[in-house]
């Protein structure tokens, strides 16, 4: 081992992004650009009106409900509209032709059973096509039910009492986001993806271009090779992950100048735990990205054939890494696979802490730590052992 | 991966390079099959034969770039493949093998940092032989062919190596500088550096002590220029080389079996 040759082979390869600026762009604009994007799609999702329509069948107690629905729909926080339509097939209609988000059936029985002591029954018909969207709708409208059960009541009867309820929560505060759940984790994705792409090419280049034949013939070691690619694009990877933390960590508001309204920089997301330990997990999943990408390069002979390892070796762990579904809710199968992904750990590890506050001190933290790194050693034996003397 | 020296070998001073029955197959292509050779300090050697004889293959198994099949190959004493060996051997392949992102002296500078020479000195000294001095900063994308090739060449002469295997190193380089390079060789050889030059032209064989015919992987015949024009009673090398590969003046078979020709390189 010779530490001059590998900051040989780290430099190089600083030399080359220098003088290629789309690259550069791809490591450093890009990222954060997506994650603007991410932040503002996840951030700024309107929340349209929910519009209501009710169906009464019952008459005079029912003109109450929808009076009541009404004054409690105005004074929501969240807007809602409520309006009438005779009828059931009227409302699937006015759903179908997209004039209603949804339709509540107020039955013809609701008197009787009031006065028997039977629970009523209300029917919300909804569109059906988008489960996530209409969650949030049910939500709205259960909230708005809850506060309107108080006059539900028998005439005469006293009213019944409904607990309001206050969330809090462990980490998060209540009105956390999408984004702050998911902003720790992409931090980590990004890196990767990237940190993947640059070497599985760089390295392609390396093996038809001939250098590396050249490089097999001066005393260079593979191994002095690996390490010095690790470092070179150890440091990319480095910057890159310190943007995207401070990005993501930050929020500088920039005033409006002239035409330009009010914007801001950054995504403002709280981190719970030490950023230098964010930015650890992140770079050592990179650090492995690196071998990864000379190991697969062996087996790629163009450069679209690199890319094409993007949906095997990327998008699995974006699914499987527990970005979006968490490890222990995967079926057995893939729960076992997601087990060997290194994103599984850097995921884990980035949302232990940034999210929970975790430290060095914490088991969780320790062991993705450890796997971390034990997976970006496992790939720079095998990166090396795929180049071999012989290149032909 | 450690060179063992062979004390027999050491004892026949001069020898530079020696190969004993070195062969390699790829596949059903036997690409060198069976060649002996002893190279001796200080001379220039033509590697010559046509395109798919075998001259980057054995070149590489020099070097110790491709294992042999069978055979041995000793380079200053020491039996290849060895990493040792490597700095004091000088390998510029056939294909361009640089960085176009990177310029002139940062190809330069790369290499010659592996190899343990940083020094500035160095890299001009090997610019000004190859007339790159005033492209330093230029990045090889912004060169012409023969421009690379020239670089490709001072980067194999930037550790002063006592061996260079040279593989096909003036395509594509103007005559003026041709005949500079030459004459560099020679000053070199002088000097006790042993040279194989492979070229698919004859155009330059004169210029070597000593030349090597190849075809279909092997060494058809060794010796001066005079040498095998008076063996085969040619009037030139072409012919000469013709005859030993069983060839008439057109090319075709003389008697036995016509020769295959390999890829185009
Ligand atoms: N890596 C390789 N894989 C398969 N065949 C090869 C390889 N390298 C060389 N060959 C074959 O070996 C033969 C000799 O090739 P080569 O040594 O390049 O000849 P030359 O340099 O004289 O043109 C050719 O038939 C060529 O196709
Ligand atoms: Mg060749």
């Amino acid at each position: 081992m010779s530490a001059r040759r590998i900051l040989a082979v780290a430099r190089r390869i600083a030399q080359g992004f220098r003088r290629d600026e789309r690259t550069l762009g791809l490591v450093f604009v890009v990222p954060i650009v997506i994650m603007a994007l991410l932040g503002w799609v996840l951030n700024e999702q309107k929340d349209g009106a929910v519009r209501v329509s009710i169906v009464n069948q019952a008459g005079l107690i029912g003109d109450r409900i929808v009076d009541a629905l009404q004054t409690a729909a105005a004074e929501a926080d969240e807007p809602m509209t409520i309006d009438t339509l005779a009828d059931v097939d009227a409302a699937r209609e006015a759903i179908r032709a997209g004039d209603t988000d949804l339709a509540i059936v107020i039955p013809d029985s609701l008197l009787d059973d009031l006065t028997s002591g039977t629970r009523p029954t209300l029917t919300v018909i909804s569109e059906g096509t988008d489960p996530a969207a209409e969650a949030g709708r049910f939500q709205r409208l259960q909230a708005l039910m809850a506060d309107l059960a108080g006059q539900l009541a028998v005439p005469g009867a006293p009213a019944p009492i409904v607990p309001r309820i206050e969330v809090k929560t462990v980490y998060l505060s209540p009105d956390a986001t999408t984004v702050d759940v998911l902003a720790p984790v992409f931090l980590g994705y990004f890196g990767y993806f990237f940190v993947f792409l640059l070497t599985g090419i760089s390295f392609l280049r390396e093996r038809i271009g001939g250098t590396l034949e050249r490089l097999l013939a001066t005393p260079v070691t593979r191994g002095e090779i690996v390490l010095g690619y690790t470092l070179g694009f150890g440091i990319f990877a480095t910057l890159q992950v310190i943007i995207l933390t401070l990005f993501v960590l930050s929020a500088v508001e920039v005033p409006a100048i002239g035409p330009i309204p009010a914007f801001t920089i950054g995504m403002g997301v709280e981190s719970a735990g030490s950023p230098v330990l964010t930015f650890a997990i992140a770079l050592i999943l990179s650090l492995g990205a690196v071998s990864l990408g000379i190991f697969l390069s062996t087996f790629a002979r163009t450069e679209l054939q690199v890319i094409q390892f993007i949906p095997i070796v990327i998008i699995p762990q974006g699914v499987l890494g527990g970005i979006f579904w968490p490890i222990d809710q995967l079926p057995d199968v893939l729960a076992a696979i997601a087990r060997f992904l290194p994103m599984t750990y850097a995921v884990d590890g980035l949302r232990e802490v940034m999210l929970k506050g975790a430290d060095l001190g914490s088991s969780a933290v320790q062991v993705d730590l450890v796997v971390l790194t034990g997976i970006a050693l496992f790939f720079v034996v095998l990166a090396a052992g795929t180049i071999k003397r012989e290149v032909a | 991966m450690t060179g063992t020296a062979n004390p027999a070998f050491e004892a026949r001073r001069g020898v530079a390079v020696e190969a004993t029955g070195v062969r390699k197959t790829f596949g059903p292509i036997h690409a060198v099959d069976g060649v002996d050779l002893e190279l001796a300090a200080g001379r220039i050697y033509g590697l010559l034969g046509p395109n798919g004889s075998g001259k980057t293959t054995l070149i590489r198994l020099l070097t110790g770039l491709a294992q042999p099949a069978g055979g041995e190959v000793h380079v200053l004493g020491t039996k290849m493949p060895s990493r040792e060996a490597l700095s004091r051997i000088g390998y510029m392949p056939q294909s361009e093998a640089l960085y176009p992102e990177l310029s002139v002296a940062e190809n330069l500078g790369f290499f010659a940092r592996l190899e343990g020479r940083s020094g500035r000195a160095a890299i001009d000294r090997v610019l000004e032989l190859v007339e790159l001095g005033d492209r330093r900063g230029s990045p090889v994308l912004e060169l012409s062919g023969g421009m690379r090739r020239r670089l490709s060449l001072a980067i194999t002469l930037v550790h002063e190596p006592p061996v260079l295997f040279l593989d096909e190193p003036t395509v594509g380089v103007d005559p003026a500088l041709r005949v500079q390079f030459w004459s560099h060789f020679r000053r070199l050889a002088a000097g006790g550096t042993t040279i194989l030059v492979a070229s698919h032209v004859m155009d330059e064989a004169d210029r070597c002590d000593e030349l090597l015919f190849m075809r279909g992987g092997k060494v058809i015949g060794q010796g001066t220029g005079r040498e095998l024009r008076a063996r085969t009673g040619s009037e030139n090398l072409e012919d000469a080389f013709l005859r030993l590969a069983g060839l008439d003046s057109e090319g075709r078979p003389l008697g036995d079996r016509g020769a295959v020709e390999g890829r185009p390189s």
